[in-house]
């Protein structure tokens, strides 16, 4: 075989054996020892990451992408599902990130999690969910993406309810569940349509039979399956509820991987996307909907991985508009940066909240510069990476996004609400700062704070590198498969930049009023639904139930129990009848003269009847 | 009663009926009937009680009143038009008059009234004369005149029978009354097919004569004449009471049983008549009759009722009257429906 292609099996291979090996030690009886966690699972992620390079520098050199098809698994005479891995270039560039990503993560999870008992468990699970993940991003057939979906909401699950002691993690792990699960009715949906009409579930054969159908419906419920998974307005009360599980989940499941696997769908069948405009549509305004929305709420929440994490859906959100924009290489751009900088955001408020004793609410914090700066300097180069402040990593994604969004022809109502939720995401970002890092301490000094540990400091500085340069570098080495617009009005080419600094100085200001008095009573209505998340999970978490329940009444207790079976059924024949027979039994008096006069008034009738 | 005039009413019970089914003429067919009813009434006195003058009395009212407007219906077609014929009577007031006379004497709806006070009063023999015996002058006449009556009025009183029967017999415990409104059902769906094929409602009212025999000498057999009666019945004859269950479901209309087969034949005959909705509604109301047969099997058959220890023991002594006829209609009563092609070919073709 040729060298490249024998060193890019092999490596892409490697990935995956060198992640599976240290969940085959852990199936051993005897119980593994104290370090394991470090020794096996973070040095696996390591060297699988370094391994991945490999073929990352193979592509980037020659431009090379391959896909490996090893086993037939279940051949009918008309369908063949196959073990088939897609190496194309968003998996290539993907793979080595998320392993990066991880590597940082589980460092970071050794400190984190150092006092609890079941380490090597918690561990075991984040690499379970790393593979699911891969399979998930390389496969090349729907059967194999399908596998990596569900394992990564099960693992998401059992991540989520981490202290499962805990009555509100367990809400938060079903709630996981169940809106993936309303997603995945979509995501069947697409594959059973799939399945009938073009015959096969590898992808680029879907491409090729699909080209003369209509595709709304599987489309509509591939995009269904992106609003499950990657949290869009209607299913999206799930992923801040999802803050219930330890930081390094939400830092590695929740704004990193998981929630992109539903973009990442609809940007791997892209192709099937382009020209269906209703499908477009669709994105464009959920999009747009989403990233508005989830940016309003997190301006008020005080919460703050609650606040990262309306954060990350709002990004979900912004993703989904490129999407309708039909550019999926941007999406995928913004997927790439957007872990770098989100992973260490997240790190960062799990620094800080191990460092306070367990406290989350922001307005207990206060002066973290000069106590953790580290800590601090690293959130606020993520808060200005996510803003998209120039040649940061997110500027690459987040600029090319706003601009290619201005020069299209859409909907204007989407773009409107996007340029509001890139405003607000400075406004929030600037809270978290001025919260967390700014000002005079507003907690008890009783722990003492010392982030000198390795195990923080080198995950987020690899993290902090990775946001200053990863968009550059991805952007110098792929090549655009559609033409940006380079040219444009300056007020266009600076609108993202100019609303972020609107959105800065107005946040700045609110800031400067948190130590004065400037209204006697505050504004409550609109606070209000921000801070209650529109009232959505109030009102729908309740609501479908009890919905539901009075419908299960009304089928079983109203309409069979009472209704088919008294009123219609059995009792309602012999209520029926009860009068016919006491009627015909009390006639029988005994009294011929009654019998024979009714018999007189029968003759008539009768002679009346044949006479006339 | 003396055996020589026990001969002759019996004598003379056979020849009222033999008389009216040779005659065709309307005078001889009155004469029949009348010699019929006057045989028959001591028979019902036999036993002096007052109940049994009492159902005389009733029979003879009702009976008399019928023969006499037959007689008033064919004196008035023989002066509307001229003819004394049975089968030639054409005028309608006279066939209309005739259906009803014939109603009143056969026991059908809505003239059913004095049907179970008389049985009621009787003692099983003479009942089981009363629903078998009598009803055959009756039906022969109504045989002939069935095509000239007008559609509707025999439609309506096969209904109307069958649905009184369904109703009347639910709120009975006296087997007497349940017999004699099961035999006012059975012959409402004989005048509902009487119509439309009259071989149909012969063969329909032979096979009611067989099932009603059966019952009414099993009930005999016993001396039951209650369903509390019915319900002890097992300790005395325990066979007899097992197969009585298949005689109340045979006569229910039950497949495999006998009694499916008239009614079946004439639902396919209804239906083929293009009447659909007639047959289903003859059906539900033999749902209603179902009940209370499914009720005396019940009682009689498929649960033990309380006995004394000494009650137990009857069935051990012979039995103290066997009758020959019981074993032949039980076996009728049970076993004829595979029949039914042979059957079907001698009687209608």
């Amino acid at each position: 075989m040729h060298t490249t292609t024998l060193a890019m099996n092999t490596s892409l291979l490697m990935i995956f054996a060198l992640l599976i090996f240290p969940l085959l030690t852990s199936l051993s009886p005897t119980p593994l020892h104290k370090t394991w966690a470090v020794t096996h699972v973070k040095t696996a992620v390591k060297m699988a990451f370094l391994v991945s390079l490999l073929p990352l520098f193979i592509f980037l050199n020659e431009g090379a992408e391959t896909i490996i098809s090893t086993w037939h698994w279940m051949n009918t005479l008309v369908f063949d599902i196959n073990l088939s891995f897609k190496f194309d270039h968003y998996s290539i560039i993907f793979t080595p990130i998320a392993l990066y990503v991880t590597w940082s993560i589980l460092e970071f999870a050794f400190w984190y999690m150092h006092a609890d008992p079941n380490i090597n468990r918690f561990f075991k699970y984040l690499l379970l969910f790393l593979i699911a993940m891969i399979t998930l991003v390389t496969a090349n057939n729907m059967f194999q993406l399908f596998i990596g979906w569900e394992g990564v909401g099960i693992m998401s699950f059992l991540l989520i309810g981490w202290w499962y002691g805990r009555a509100d993690a367990n809400t938060a792990a079903l709630q996981a569940v169940i809106y993936n699960r309303v997603g995945d009715i979509g995501l069947i949906l697409s594959m059973a349509w799939f399945m009938m009409n073009t015959n096969s579930w590898e992808i680029h054969q879907m491409f090729i039979n699909s080209q003369n159908l209509d595709l709304t419906l599987p489309l509509m419920g591939l995009i269904l399956a992106a609003t499950g998974k990657s949290a869009q307005f209607g299913l999206h009360p799930w992923l801040p509820s999802a803050m219930e599980g330890p930081t390094p989940v939400s830092a590695l499941l929740h704004s990193s991987t998981m929630v992109v696997a539903g973009i990442f769908l609809l940007i791997r069948l892209h192709p099937l996307m382009e020209n269906n405009q209703m499908a477009l549509t669709t994105c464009l305004c959920l999009g747009a909907l989403t990233t508005l929305f989830t940016a309003t709420c997190a301006l008020t929440q005080n919460d703050i991985k609650k606040i990262i994490a309306f954060s990350t859906s709002s990004q979900l959100g912004l993703m989904m508009v490129t999407i309708g924009l039909n550019q999926p290489q941007l999406a995928f751009l913004h997927i790439c940066t957007h872990a770098f900088f989100k992973a260490m955001l997240f790190l960062c408020s799990g620094s800080i909240i191990h460092s306070l004793n367990n406290e989350q609410d922001i307005r207990k914090m206060g002066g973290m510069h000069n106590l953790a700066p580290l800590t601090s300097s690293c959130l606020t180069i993520g808060s200005l990476a996510l803003t998209g402040t120039p040649f940061l990593a997110g500027f690459f994604s987040k600029d090319a996004i706003i601009e290619a969004m201005n020069t299209s022809h859409l909907n204007a109502w989407a773009l409107v609400l996007t340029i509001l939720a890139t405003s607000f995401t400075a406004v929030y970002s600037l809270r978290v700062v001025f919260f967390v890092s700014m000002g005079f301490p507003r907690f008890n000094t009783s722990s003492p704070i010392n982030e000198n540990n390795p195990l923080i400091i080198n995950p987020l500085k690899r993290l902090a590198w990775g946001s200053i340069i990863a968009g550059l570098l991805i952007t110098l080495n792929l090549l655009p498969s559609k033409t940006p617009i380079m040219t444009m009005p300056p007020l266009l080419k600076l609108s993202a930049l100019l609303v972020s600094i609107l959105g800065l100085l107005l946040a700045l200001e609110l800031a400067s009023l948190t130590s004065k008095t400037f209204k006697a009573l505050p504004n409550l209505p609109l606070h209000s639904f921000s801070n209650m998340l529109g009232f959505y999970p109030s009102i729908i978490h309740r609501l479908t139930p009890k919905l539901n329940l009075i419908l299960g009444q009304k089928i079983a207790t109203q309409m069979i129990d009472q209704t088919w079976f008294e009123k219609i059924g059995p009792k309602g024949v012999s209520s029926i009848n009860l009068p016919m027979i006491i009627t015909t039994n009390d006639v029988q008096k005994g009294m011929i003269k009654t019998y024979l006069t009714l018999f007189f008034l029968t003759l008539i009738l009768a002679l009346f009847i044949s006479i006339i | 009663m003396s055996p020589y005039v026990f001969t002759l009413l019996i004598f003379n019970l056979g020849l009222g009926t033999t008389m009216t089914f040779a005659s065709s003429h309307w005078l001889l067919a009155w004469m029949g009937l009348e010699i019929n009813t006057l045989a028959i009434i001591p028979l019902m006195t036999r036993q002096h009680h007052p109940r049994a003058v009492e159902a005389t009395t009733k029979y003879f009212l009702t009976q008399a009143t019928a023969a006499a407007l037959i007689l008033f219906a064919s004196t008035s077609n023989a002066w509307l038009t001229g003819e004394w014929a049975i089968n030639q009577m054409s005028h309608p007031l006279a066939t209309s008059t005739i259906m009803l006379a014939l109603a009143l004497k056969l026991g059908l709806a809505p003239v059913h009234f004095w049907m179970p006070e008389v049985i009621q009063g009787l003692d099983l023999t003479t009942g089981l004369v009363l629903s078998t015996w009598q009803k055959l002058a009756p039906f022969a006449l109504l045989l002939q005149v069935s095509s000239t009556v007008n559609p509707l009025i025999l439609t309506l009183i096969g209904l109307l029978s069958t649905l009184i029967g369904g109703w009347g017999g639910l709120n009975q415990t006296q087997l007497r009354k349940i017999l004699a409104y099961s035999s006012i059902a059975h012959l409402g769906w004989m005048v509902l097919i009487i119509q439309f094929s009259p071989p149909l409602a012969t063969l329909s009212l032979l096979i009611y004569i067989i099932m009603t025999t059966s019952a009414f000498l099993t009930f005999k057999l016993t001396s039951s004449t209650t369903m509390n009666a019915l319900a002890t019945s097992w300790t005395k004859s325990p066979m007899m009471t097992s197969l009585a269950t298949l005689i109340l479901l045979s006569l229910a209309g039950l497949p495999p049983l006998t009694g499916f087969m008239p009614k079946w034949l004439i639902l396919q005959e209804l239906v083929k008549q293009d009447l659909p909705m007639l047959a289903f509604f003859a059906a539900m109301t033999a749902l209603l009759s179902l009940y209370f047969y499914l009720r005396l099997c019940y009682t009689v058959a498929l649960t033990s009722s309380p006995n004394t220890i000494t009650m137990l023991t009857p069935w051990r002594l012979n039995p103290t009257q066997t009758s020959p006829l019981n074993p032949l209609t039980t076996m009728l009563t049970l076993a004829l429906l595979p029949l039914t092609p042979a059957i079907l070919a001698l009687v209608i073709y």
